[in-house]
Parts: structure tokens; C-alpha cells; sequence
């Protein structure tokens, strides 16, 4: 039993699903599902389709190189049954997972940084913008220091706030 | 098996009757889904039964091939079955000639087999290699991929001169 990879999403196959299309000059092609397949057979570059796996490594988008993948060589010499070995091995997955996951987790976030500035001013706008949507007009008139709670504003009714949001 | 083969007849026998009343099955289609009418046209593939053409991949002489009956198989013959043959096309001086009848082996065939895993394997084309009535290739060398159900069929001597066992 192997777990193969889709050609076209590169997703793990597992036994009993998908196809197989070998061609004249046997190449096989495996597909997980039949998506994978019909857009093959559309032609279709995987490299320029969004979900794929091919798409996301060129652009940057997932991890390339890490010595996580190293464990998941394809190996074409047949091991010795040995129980421990097999045991060990079963452990090993789940924590080599384990720290692929947290990996990319972490590349992730630092695709993902770096918008700390934009989002503070995306929101400071909007609750210049919008906050008649939360309070009526006529309250912000009273009171001016609802709209930028941080700005310090000398207000002769400080205690009314309270009252009003109860 | 049997609710596929009859999904797949069915749509067989739309095709064919695709020719006769386009525009009723095309409105049925459109009011049922809005999908535009693919230009691929996903081929349906079948199976291999009387007039149909195929390759031969053996250096018997034949070139192409046409099916006169598919032994075993009400439908028709699939991949590792034998079928019954008319050569049609010959290369000259080969040991076999144009106009013969002759027994064949389906080495690869469009429609997909189900595998006992799960999967479904598919080839380009369909082909043939030509044997004599106890089961022993006429030719000696054999071209192109081929499936390992042949071993199941007990056609080892076809799988020894394989290039390539898919």
C-alpha cells in the first residue's frame, strides 16, 4: 500500500480513490478526485490554478524548503518488518506533523504581518465614519469624546456617559 | 458496478441519440443545470466490442485491428480480455496478413478498470496483442505500457516481454 500524490493538487491519494490514466508513453497520472481529473483533461496548467499546491509553493504563498519534507522522500527499497522500527515510526509521524504544522503556521503569520499600521488606520476612519450607525447624532453632539476615546477632551458632564450606556 | 454500467449506457445511448433529437435532450439539460454546453464534450468511453478498431503493439505484422467478438462479456470485452479479431491493416512481409482472424488480448483500453483496491486505471488507447488459440503471442516483442491484470488472466508470457508494468 502506497499513499500517492494527485497530480494536479498534489493532495495525498489514498487507497481506494481516484484515478489512474497512464499514457502512451507511460507516464502514469494519478488524480485524487475527479476535479483534479476533468481539469487535467481541460488542459489546465496546475501551476497557474489558484488552489493547488504547485500554485501556492511558486508563489511564495507555503513553505518550500524545510527539513520536514526530507521525511517524506519516496523510498523504493523495502524495509525488513522490524516492530519497533514500525513503532517508532508511528510516533515519528505524529510529531514530524506536528512541527510541519506549526511550521507553516508560523510562515503564515509572516506572510501575514505587516499590516498592524494599515489596520489601525482602516479603523480609526471607520468609527469616524460609521459611529452614527452606533450612536445617534445627537449623543455625539453632547458628548464629543465618544468618537476617539483616546483623545483627552475636557467634558463639563463626564459622569453622563455612564448613564447612557447602561 | 451495475448502477454505473447502466449511468454509462445510458449516456451512451444519449450520445447516440444526441444526433437524432439534439434540441429537446440540450433543453432538458439547460432547464436542469445552467451549464454551458462544454466544447470537450467528456467522452464516455465503453467497451470494446464488434467493428471497433484497435492498435496492435506487437511486432506480429498486423498493424490495425478490428474486433469481431468478444469472448466473455455480454457488453463486450474489456481490458485483459480476449477478444476475437479481422486484421484490416499489415505491415508487409509480417507473419501475419491482412484479412486473417486471429485471437487478441486487450492490453490497454480507454475505459477505466476498477482495480481490487479501489482505484481505476485508464489508458490513452486501445490495444491488442495477438495471440494463437492456446493463449501464446504470435509476435516476440510487445510496445507501450501495459496493466498487471494480465497476470491475473494468466497471460505471463505478454507481462515478461512487457516494457513497462503499470
Amino acid at each position: 500500500m502506497r499513499l500517492e500524490k494527485c497530480w494536479f493538487c498534489s493532495s495525498t491519494v489514498y487507497p481506494g480513490h481516484g484515478i489512474q490514466y497512464v499514457r502512451n508513453d507511460a507516464k502514469v497520472f494519478r488524480f485524487c478526485r475527479s476535479k483534479c481529473h476533468k481539469n487535467f483533461k481541460m488542459k489546465r496548467n496546475p501551476r497557474k490554478v489558484k488552489w493547488t499546491k504547485a500554485y501556492r509553493r511558486l508563489n511564495g504563498k507555503d513553505m518550500t524548503q524545510d527539513a520536514t519534507f526530507e521525511f517524506e522522500r519516496k523510498r523504493n527499497r523495502p524495509e525488513r518488518y522490524d516492530r519497533s522500527v514500525t513503532e517508532n515510526t508511528l510516533k515519528a509521524i505524529k510529531k514530524i506533523d506536528k512541527v510541519r504544522v506549526d511550521r507553516e503556521a508560523r510562515h503564515h503569520a509572516q506572510r501575514m504581518k505587516g499590516k498592524k499600521a494599515q489596520v489601525l488606520r482602516e479603523a480609526t476612519k471607520e468609527l469616524e465614519q460609521s459611529i452614527h450607525m452606533v450612536k445617534a447624532p445627537a449623543a455625539l453632539q453632547e458628548d464629543s469624546s465618544l468618537t476617539l476615546p483616546k483623545i483627552k477632551v475636557k467634558v463639563s458632564q463626564p459622569t453622563e456617559d455612564n448613564h447612557m450606556l447602561e | 458496478m451495475a448502477a454505473s454500467n447502466s449511468s454509462k449506457l445510458f449516456r451512451v445511448g444519449r450520445s447516440i441519440l444526441g444526433g437524432l433529437c439534439n434540441n429537446s435532450i440540450g433543453s432538458i439539460r439547460s432547464s436542469s443545470e445552467m451549464v454551458q454546453v462544454d466544447f470537450l464534450s467528456q467522452q464516455q468511453r465503453t467497451f470494446i466490442q464488434m467493428r471497433t478498431s484497435l492498435k496492435v503493439v506487437d511486432n506480429s505484422g498486423a498493424k490495425k485491428v478490428m474486433c469481431i467478438q468478444a469472448l466473455k462479456g455480454r457488453k463486450g470485452a474489456r481490458l485483459g480480455d480476449k477478444v476475437v479479431v479481422s486484421v484490416k491493416e499489415a505491415h508487409s512481409g509480417g507473419k501475419v496478413k491482412k484479412g486473417e482472424v486471429h485471437y487478441g488480448v486487450v492490453v490497454r483500453a480507454a475505459m477505466q478498470r476498477g482495480r481490487c483496491d479501489g482505484s481505476e486505471v485508464k489508458f490513452d488507447d486501445n490495444a491488442v496483442v495477438l495471440i494463437n488459440k492456446q493463449g501464446e503471442p504470435i509476435g516476440t516483442r510487445v510496445f507501450g505500457p501495459v496493466p498487471h491484470e494480465l497476470r491475473k488472466k494468466k497471460h505471463l508470457k505478454i507481462l515478461s516481454l512487457a516494457e513497462h508494468i503499470v
